[in-house]
């Protein structure tokens, strides 16, 4: 029986800036950061009130779990700005809207409200876009 | 959207001012003056949008200022809890022990053998499953 999500991997074009953004910026948590001695770096990070959930930062180096055309595909794909990373929960969407960009994140669209709550468009700057919803109060 | 963007703004600013300062002496008027309201406008307006008081949140970032500065160095806990901002190194380890389950010279112990673990044996913090992918037997 499988219970739990415990790691979920975001493919990024440089390690050290999605550690800006992610551990400086949103606020996230470093969980791991492990080298191996071929420079393979084991970087995981968890959102604040979500601990036992790793995020894997994961780099698209040459490594032998994809072949050089697939590795180029997610490096085309991340250069291009296309991979969608998920929704990204906040407890008040336009004060973080205003907070991320005061520290210079980059937004694809501005808080808007839906029918499900406030959204707006958040760039990863590593690739990886992201709708941050403040979901609807019941 | 609940408030105008300017009032965003605003109490956005003044959070930020916390975060600059934490280390500093930093009263509710102080902050409410960073953001041009009065104390009791700014502390409902803060507390509404933040979901915690002014003064929940700047013990929080202090409190993890302070797990950083034990996890990172090797400053006493007495100087750890004066650069956070803590003007009792009573209050401060009471609270701290209350938030995070150790004392702070308990947390630096367990978090610093964790990283030592981590930085000399980084196979036994990588899944087997992808490490053996990059090499290791």
């Amino acid at each position: 029986m499988v219970t739990r999500l415990s790691h979920t991997s975001f493919y990024v074009l440089d390690q050290e800036k999605a550690y800006d953004f992610y551990v400086n910026k949103l606020g996230f948590k470093v969980h791991t950061d492990a080298k191996m001695d071929n420079g393979f770096r084991w970087l995981t990070v968890t959102a604040p009130d979500q601990p036992e959930l790793e995020i894997v930062l994961m780099p698209t180096t040459e490594n032998p779990m994809m072949d050089e055309d697939v590795r180029q595909a997610f490096k085309t794909l991340l250069e291009k700005g296309q991979m969608g990373g998920g929704v990204l929960h906040t407890p008040d969407c336009m004060a973080t809207y205003e907070e991320l960009k005061a520290k210079g994140v980059v937004f694809k669209s501005e808080p808007k409200e839906q029918f499900y709550g406030i959204e707006c468009i958040v760039s990863d700057g590593c690739g990886n876009w992201f709708s941050m919803t403040q979901p609807k109060e019941m | 959207m609940p408030f105008d963007i300017d009032i965003y703004k605003r109490v956005v600013n003044a959070k930020m001012y916390i975060d600059d300062n934490l280390h500093e002496p930093i009263g509710l008027e102080q902050v409410s003056e960073k953001a041009c309201f009065s104390p009791f406008h700014f502390h409902r307006l803060f507390t509404c949008i933040y979901r915690k008081t002014p003064h929940e949140y700047l013990t929080q970032v202090r409190i993890e200022a302070a797990k950083q500065m034990l996890r990172k160095g090797n400053d006493s806990v007495t100087h750890v809890c004066a650069s956070v901002g803590f003007e009792s190194l009573g209050s401060f380890s009471t609270l701290f022990k209350k938030k995070n389950g150790v004392s702070p010279q308990e947390y630096r112990v367990q978090q610093q053998e964790r990283q030592k673990a981590v930085t000399e044996q980084p196979l036994k913090f990588i899944p087997h499953c992808l490490a053996s992918h990059f090499g290791a037997e």
